[in-house]
């Protein structure tokens, strides 16, 4: 009988791993282990051998039958595959090189506000607070609280929208300081950003345009603190450039400087700069220590607080970040323009 | 300010020092002394010959051009060159700047051989704006008798190593306005020391000027000092070349030695002076006045001025004769023959000059320098250097002691500074008083040492600016060097307590949104015009409009976004861009008298929709965008912002939508926004095209208040929802949100999600009827839920539609 076992498997093994199809495998099934299948029987016969052999020949029978059972299975899943394989070569190609389909479209922020998302986000790092205010404003936040009397020449420098005197459109984003500060105590580190006016339109000036003002206020606060925060924006911006601090004049501010930035294009050098105008640097701000003046019209201590604003214009920005030329172009909305952020 | 290099030599103590003048500009800008541009006045103009013009004939072919013959050589045989002229104010011996063909002006600008309207043209006779020298582009540039033809223009202007640097004088300081204020400023950086013009002193005349004028200032407080100085045995003729060649560099016209000197020294001190023909005074005396009524006033350049009461005028009896710092009058100005003057040196009320000079729109040499400040020491110094000067270049026979209404002497205030604010302003721990002292010193400044942390600084009568400590401490930084001061980062306990604005943030999440939602934003401006407001429907009464708009396209404020989008709209449309989705979040300005400026800023979101709603591409739907498509925008704005739902009210009454295509957008019972087509006409007359366009606008203040911040999370049911569709059939014209808020109403809390999926009106529906479909979710919390449950809850809210809408179940 053990002889009989071995040629047995040997032969189901054969037949098994030499099937074609899945009925030939069936038969094969049946043939072995069907209800009148070679194993089956065998199985059956066991009751009439002695306790010892029966014991014996049925592991022996029932390793068998787990064998045939198990090369069944995998023969199957070859055919499988193989059926599969054949019917995917079949199956007609696609031209994976057509343009995809977009099932719906992806807008896009103006890119001074890329500008401001990405000033806003530098200075909320260094823990600044975000902040807006009225633009239209009176006489008082815009110049008189800013340490700008009446005749006061600087009052030159820009020309305002009036509604109607004393009510006129911000000239600027300070008197956003103003206003905080008669609220708040010192310290106090807020950024205001928002749409400012001056009656000015040619190719480098629009009627309205957009500012980002800086204060920070405490008890050690110093032109070192100023050019630190202004590098670290610069620096978010554009990446590390140098800066430069120009001294200058503006009624709020004293000490007051002009912020310069090496010029992206000619990085410095000014050889035949349309950038620069060939001086190697990019004029970006005005920034100074607050005037002890407008720290008293709000009722800080000017001996004891001091503290540094900074204001730059975002078109100018925007423009220097993106290589853009005309800044009337920004106010155009061409949407072939704000496609390309 | 423009200043020749050269002429700044004369305030140095090193009068040979050589100065690059790039360096200079360099050194100055980073004083705060900026410089606009640096220009040399021979170097471009190596090529440019001096031409005498022998001849001038009319051009046969143009009536504005002239054809002259020029003489630019001396050598015998020489012959005259043809060239073509524009200008009118050239006369035949004028001596005048010739370019030749082969010289290149400044801009590049290469002379070549020409043929002006049908004449030959054998290079250019000059202007001095076509030579880079001065501003006049008015006429050609006359040049002085003593010109050399053939010689080189830039041996004339003074040599090939002057510069002109064109320094940009900030407000605060008037005393860079005068040469000597800017080489105060320039010595330092050369390692110099300033110099001033040495004055002979006069010696006490026979007649006292007293006895010959009377001179009365009303009230000091228009007129802090009038010096008057009377000068005769003057002769008016040109001025030496020297002082000629100094103005011109700078781009003041030479005009007789009189009024050059009082130009010369003006430029010197900042000070501006007046010379006044002395036999024109007539009550025998000045006198320093408001203007006390409206009249016309005949300046000395031939103009009309209307006086106004305040006005600072100098009569003479009741006469006005000069308006005082501005300009001059035309009655008492000095001519050829005049040959004694009243020299005025005087300083008046800054903030009247710079009323009057606005008010009248006059900005002259004088007023520009009046309106900024005052010293009141050059007061009498630049009177004194002037006399001096007539007394040497114009015979003038000086009366002396001068008039001076100012009595008492004039007093340098001195303050203290303390050590400690310095420091802490800079924030440069390490500066010692030596150093400051040693800064101030350079720049004429006298500090000294009075305590451990006081200096005590005397403010010069030179600048006027430096009033209190912090001024000094600018100084201080200035001189120390901001490229010196380090950087530091620092923080404040401020950035503990945070006080972002919340409204700024929402507009933010809005705007991001509506990106999302595949709109571009865009940015307009504030104001807008009236006609196109008009053109798009609106009613402007009651809009907020500037009182100096730039123009009539800029004039009022917005109270309403959509009509900058469809301006946008046509602009993109006639750049063949038709599909497109823009959106703008920005303030419009409403009259409230409660608001402290009595205007209210509200932020609002608007958007337009127009074109195929999918991109474009070989497997896309074309699917114009409609009403619902921009409903869906709107929805998913409001429900990922908001916790609330908005009610959509049919508006037919909006001239700038269709009338059946537009819904108020209301939460409760105000009115937050409008959805809409736009209106048929609008479309066709106004944006010229046949595409649909739609627009939204919602106020963002409104829905702010319901803000949505997930403040408890739920957990989702762990048990499996039960789905069922029911189809209505009902009454036509009903809402389909009031179906909607039945079903909501009546599924109770077990139902999840309810969606309308489908209306059909057509075969197998009533005529006057519609089938409206839903899906039903349902889903509880703590339980599977069993058929049972479902179809009863279907069964009441079947009822409940029934008897609301009289709806049917459709079979």
């Amino acid at each position: 009988m053990i002889e009989n076992i071995d040629r047995i498997r040997a032969e189901a093994t054969n037949k098994i791993s030499d099937a074609q199809n899945p009925s030939d495998l069936e038969k094969l099934r049946v043939h072995y282990l069907g209800k009148k299948g070679l194993l089956t029987t065998l199985l059956h016969q066991l009751g009439t051998l002695d306790q010892d052999k029966r014991k014996h020949f049925g592991a022996v029978l029932n390793q068998l039958k787990d064998e045939c059972e198990k090369s069944l299975r995998t023969r199957q899943h070859q055919l499988q595959e193989k059926e599969l394989d054949k019917e995917l070569k079949n199956a007609p190609p696609i031209d994976c090189t057509l343009p995809g389909v977009s099932f719906s479209s992806i807008g896009s922020l103006h890119p001074i506000s890329r500008t401001i998302e990405e000033s806003m986000q530098c200075m909320r790092q260094m823990g600044f607070s975000v902040l807006t205010g009225p633009e239209v404003e009176t006489e008082y936040f815009n110049f008189e609280a800013l340490n700008t009397p009446e005749n006061h020449p600087a009052r030159d420098l820009q020309d305002t929208f009036y509604i109607e005197p004393p009510i006129l459109l911000r000239s600027h984003t300070s008197p956003v300081q103003i206003r905080t500060m008669k609220n708040q105590k010192p310290p106090l580190q807020m950024v205001a950003v928002g749409k400012v006016y001056r009656a000015d339109y040619d190719v480098t000036h629009t009627p309205m345009f957009h500012q980002m003002e800086g204060l920070m206020v405490d008890n050690h606060i110093s032109l070192a603190d100023l050019k630190g925060v202004l590098y670290t924006l610069v620096k978010s911006l554009f990446g590390a450039r140098p800066l430069r601090f120009r001294p200058s004049f503006f009624p709020f501010t004293e000490p007051s400087a002009e912020v310069d930035m090496q010029c992206i294009q000619c990085r410095g050098s000014g050889k035949e700069c349309r950038i620069c105008g060939s001086t190697g640097w990019l004029e970006i701000g005005g920034c100074g220590m607050v005037h002890p003046n407008v720290f008293k019209g709000v009722g800080y201590d000017p001996d004891q607080y001091t503290g540094f604003a900074f204001g730059m214009g975002l078109e100018r920005i925007t423009m220097l970040k993106y290589g853009m030329d005309d800044l009337r172009s920004l106010f155009e909305n061409d949407l072939r323009m704000l496609e390309q952020f | 300010m423009l200043v020749s290099v050269q002429w700044l030599k004369d305030y140095l103590a090193k009068a040979d020092i050589k100065i690059d003048a790039h360096e200079l500009a360099q050194k100055m800008t980073m004083r705060g002394i900026s410089v606009a541009s640096i220009r040399r006045p021979a170097a471009s103009l190596e090529n440019i010959i001096i031409g005498r013009i022998e001849k001038i004939e009319k051009h046969p072919n143009a009536d504005r051009l002239q054809i002259t013959h020029v003489l630019v050589s001396l050598e015998a045989g020489a012959s005259t060159k043809q060239i073509v002229c524009g200008a009118k104010n050239i006369a035949e011996g004028d001596l005048v700047p010739v370019a030749l063909p082969g010289a290149t002006l400044p801009g590049d600008l290469n002379i070549k051989v020409s043929s002006i309207r049908g004449v030959e043209s054998n290079g250019m006779i000059c202007s001095g704006k076509e030579l880079g020298i001065s501003d006049d582009s008015e006429g050609i540039l006359k040049l002085p008798k003593h010109s050399v033809v053939g010689h080189l223009l830039s041996e004339l202007l003074g040599g090939s190593d002057d510069s002109i640097i064109e320094f940009e004088i900030t407000p605060n300081r008037p005393d860079c306005l005068g040469m000597i204020g800017l080489a105060r400023e320039a010595a330092p950086l050369l390692n110099t020391k300033v110099r001033e013009p040495k004055i002979t002193k006069f010696t006490n005349s026979a007649h006292r000027t007293s006895a010959i004028v009377k001179v009365e200032v009303e009230n000091p407080e228009i007129c802090p000092r009038y010096v008057a100085r009377i000068i005769d045995g003057l002769k008016v003729a040109d001025s030496p070349d020297w002082l000629k060649t100094r103005l011109q560099t700078v781009n003041i016209k030479p005009i007789n030695n009189i009024v050059d000197i009082t130009n010369f020294v003006m430029l010197e001190y900042g000070q501006p002076l007046h010379a006044f023909d002395l036999r024109k005074i007539e009550s025998g005396g000045v006198r320093v006045a408001p203007c006390r009524q409206t009249m016309d006033f005949m300046l000395l350049n031939g103009e009309m001025a209307r006086l106004e009461p305040g006005d600072i005028l100098i009569m003479d009896g009741e006469r006005p004769i000069a308006l005082a710092g501005i300009m001059g009058g035309a009655n008492t100005q000095v001519e050829d023959d005049t040959t004694s003057i009243l020299l005025e040196s005087a300083s008046f009320c800054p903030d009247q000059i710079r009323r009057t000079a606005r008010r009248l729109g006059i900005q002259t040499d004088s007023s520009k320098r009046f309106e900024k400040g005052r010293d009141l020491v050059a007061v009498a110094t630049a009177g004194e250097r002037a006399s001096s000067l007539l007394r040497d270049l114009a015979h003038g026979n000086v009366y002396h002691p001068p008039i001076d209404t100012r009595e008492e002497g004039i007093k340098e205030d001195r303050i203290a500074l303390d050590m400690r604010d310095v420091r802490r302003v800079i924030g440069i721990e390490s500066l010692t008083a030596e150093a400051i002292v040693e800064h101030l010193e350079a720049i004429a400044i006298v500090g000294q040492k009075k305590s451990w942390n006081i200096l005590s600084i005397t403010l010069p009568h030179f600048r006027p600016d430096l009033k209190e400590s912090i001024d000094i401490i600018e100084e201080v930084a200035r001189l120390v060097g901001y490229e010196n001061i380090p950087q530091k980062i620092t923080t404040t306990n401020a950035s503990l307590e945070r006080i972002d604005d919340a409204e700024l943030d929402f507009e933010w999440r809005a705007k991001k949104m509506m990106i999302g939602l595949g709109f571009r934003e865009t940015i307009h401006y504030s104001f807008t015009s009236e006609a196109w407001l008009h053109r798009c429907g609106i009613d402007t009464t009651g809009h907020i409009s500037l009182k100096n708009p730039i123009s009539e396209e800029m004039k009022l404020m917005r109270q309403t976004l959509l009509p900058s989008l469809l301006q946008t709209y046509q602009y993109n449309l006639n750049r063949k861009t038709k599909n497109q989705r823009i959106f703008e979040v920005a303030r419009v300005y409403e009259r409230d008298t409660s608001e402290e400026t009595g205007i209210k800023e509200t932020p609002w979101v608007a958007a337009l929709l127009s074109g195929n709603v999918f991109p474009a591409g070989w497997r896309s739907e074309n699917v114009a965008g409609d009403f619902f498509h921009m409903k869906g925008i709107v929805e998913s704005l409001i429900r990922n912002l908001t916790t609330v739902y908005l009610a959509y009210e049919p508006n037919p009454k909006n001239r700038l939508f269709h009338p059946q295509r537009c819904a108020t957008l209301k939460l409760g019972l105000k009115e937050v926004g409008t959805i809409g087509e736009i209106h048929p006409f609008t479309k066709k007359h106004l944006l010229e095209t046949d595409e649909p366009v739609v627009l939204f606008e919602l106020n963002l203040a409104a829905i702010k208040k319901y803000e949505k911040t997930i403040t408890k999370y739920v957990i989702p049911s762990k048990f499996p929802p039960i789905e069922l569709d029911v189809a209505l059939v009902v009454d036509k014209n009903l809402p389909s949100a009031s179906l909607m808020e039945t079903i909501r109403n009546s599924g109770g809390g077990l139902l999840s999600q309810l969606t309308l999926f489908d209306v059909y009106e057509g075969a197998n529906i009533p005529e006057d009827k519609k089938s409206v479909a839903f899906r039903l979710q349902f889903v509880a919390q703590d339980r599977t839920l069993k058929d049972s449950e479902i179809t009863d809850l279907k069964e009441r809210m079947l009822q409940t539609l029934k008897d609301k809408h009289d709806a049917q179940i459709r079979s």
